[in-house]
């Protein structure tokens, strides 16, 4: 059991890593790409649904910290909405059939929005202050969000089937 | 079966969310102060982001450097390092002239003034709101501190250094974060009043008196040095549009737009010495 938990532990430290990793390049990049996207969101969605609930979940505290820290908003509010967000997706999926594309890329959007409008209601009621939306770009964040998260598994299973071809 | 093998992931999440719940309520009470916890995560994660920004400009240097002319491009460089350098100079001592001081305060400010630039690459943007805070790659180690101004390569202020800073990384609050304020002064008509981001790419101007005179659109705004944080005579931006406060009848609604910009900002310089730079 206890080799379980290190097991998840270390596996939610290094995909935060590879988290962390995307959010600085694209951050490099155009700093307007983080109001696109959330890297740390595609990443927990990536991993809760090939994992489940539980990493999901460590995975989600760790990248939702390290967001926390990278920013000057109340530490531990984007940690308990990713928590959340990588343990719904990774139980949700377990339940219904999330491998097609489309319903792949549905089920993260839909986690996604979710994952927001709790952002923005514990970011209103902890600072007591409204959201800046980046005059609307921020609503197409789920949308990008989700088709990034999904490509990574259609790219996963193109080159499964190469592989499985070749040999 | 014991209750941790049945109710495993119920308890994962039920521990996780009181501790986050906790987490949070430690901090409200106290506002925007950094803790230990955050600090130690800045401090392990911060080089991950140093490490993958210096890769991919390291993959992007690479390619250049080998392919194109080695020895042109290295000698680029230097001299763009010059030219940063001289700018600041040109800059601060464009902005010392205006504020009228005699040759020998200047001499004496120039001085001061030489040694204690220190050049950092922006490694990073806030995670939440890209007008907030930017992460650059120079730490304790290079003499940063908190509360020293940082400039673009312009010689225009773009924040200041603020907790959480790592040995080799710092973070920085643009002016642009609505929890900002620089005292500032337009140079034509004189208005002074403190420029408060909106966490957007534009600012305002805030406690100037409505029964004031002047302050035109494109009026440049320095900084006046009373917040003991910006040394005066740093030019901050323009002014974009002035008009009556309807819910304020005392202060004016004044616009203004910073001079930074994000897409100039790969370069900064921090001043290291100055009224800001505490400890």
């Amino acid at each position: 059991m206890r080799e379980t938990i290190a097991k998840d532990a270390l596996g939610a430290f290094l995909g935060t890593l590879v988290a962390v990793a995307v959010y600085s390049v694209a951050g490099a990049a155009a700093p307007a790409l983080l109001v696109l996207f959330n890297a740390f969101t595609v990443v927990v969605l990536y991993f809760s649904v090939r994992r489940g609930e539980v990493f999901g979940a460590i995975l989600g505290t760790m990248c939702g910290l390290v967001q926390d820290a990278f920013s000057l908003g109340v530490f531990g509010v984007a940690g308990l909405t990713k928590t959340l967000l990588g343990f719904w997706t990774g139980y949700v999926s377990r339940r219904i059939d999330v491998a097609p594309f489309t319903r792949n890329a549905l089920f993260m959007m839909v986690m996604s929005v979710l994952e927001m409008i709790l952002w923005v209601l514990l970011t209103a009621a902890v600072r007591l202050e409204s959201v800046n939306f980046h005059g609307g770009l921020m609503l197409l964040q789920p949308v990008v969000t989700a088709v990034l998260g999904s490509s990574l598994f259609a790219i996963e299973r193109w080159i499964r089937s190469r592989k499985s071809r070749g040999s | 079966m014991p209750l941790w093998e049945r109710r495993r992931s119920a308890l994962v999440l039920a521990g996780l969310t009181v501790f986050h719940i906790l987490l949070i309520s430690i901090q409200v009470p106290r506002g925007a102060g950094k803790s230990l916890f955050e600090r130690a995560v800045f401090f392990v994660f911060s080089p991950v982001q140093r490490a993958a920004t210096g890769t991919v400009r390291g993959i992007g240097s690479l390619w250049n450097g080998y392919f194109d002319l080695r020895g042109v491009r290295a000698e680029n460089q230097k001299l763009k390092k010059e030219i940063f350098f001289l700018n600041q100079d040109v800059r601060f001592l464009e902005d010392r002239l205006a504020l009228d001081g005699s040759e020998a305060e200047l001499r004496a400010s120039l001085a001061e003034f030489r040694g204690s630039l220190v050049a950092a690459r922006v490694i990073g943007v806030d995670s939440a709101n890209p007008y907030q805070t930017i992460i650059i790659d120079k730490g304790s180690l290079d003499g940063i501190g908190r509360d020293m101004p940082v400039c673009d390569r312009d010689g225009s202020l773009v924040g200041r250094t603020i907790r959480p800073i790592s040995l080799k990384e710092s973070m920085v609050q643009l002016i642009t974060d609505k929890d900002s304020s620089v005292s500032v002064k337009s140079v034509i008509s004189g208005l002074t009043g403190a420029m408060t981001g909106r966490s957007t790419d534009v600012c305002e101007l805030r406690y100037v008196l409505a029964s004031a005179q002047g302050g035109q659109a494109e009026e440049e705004l320095k900084t006046t040095g009373f917040d003991k944080i910006y040394p005066p005579g740093i030019r901050v931006g323009v002014i974009k549009k002035v008009e009556k406060d309807e819910t304020s009848p005392i202060f004016l609604r004044i616009t203004a737009k910073p001079y930074f910009r994000f897409d100039r900002i790969d370069v900064v310089a921090v001043l290291t010495k100055g009224p800001g730079g505490g400890g």
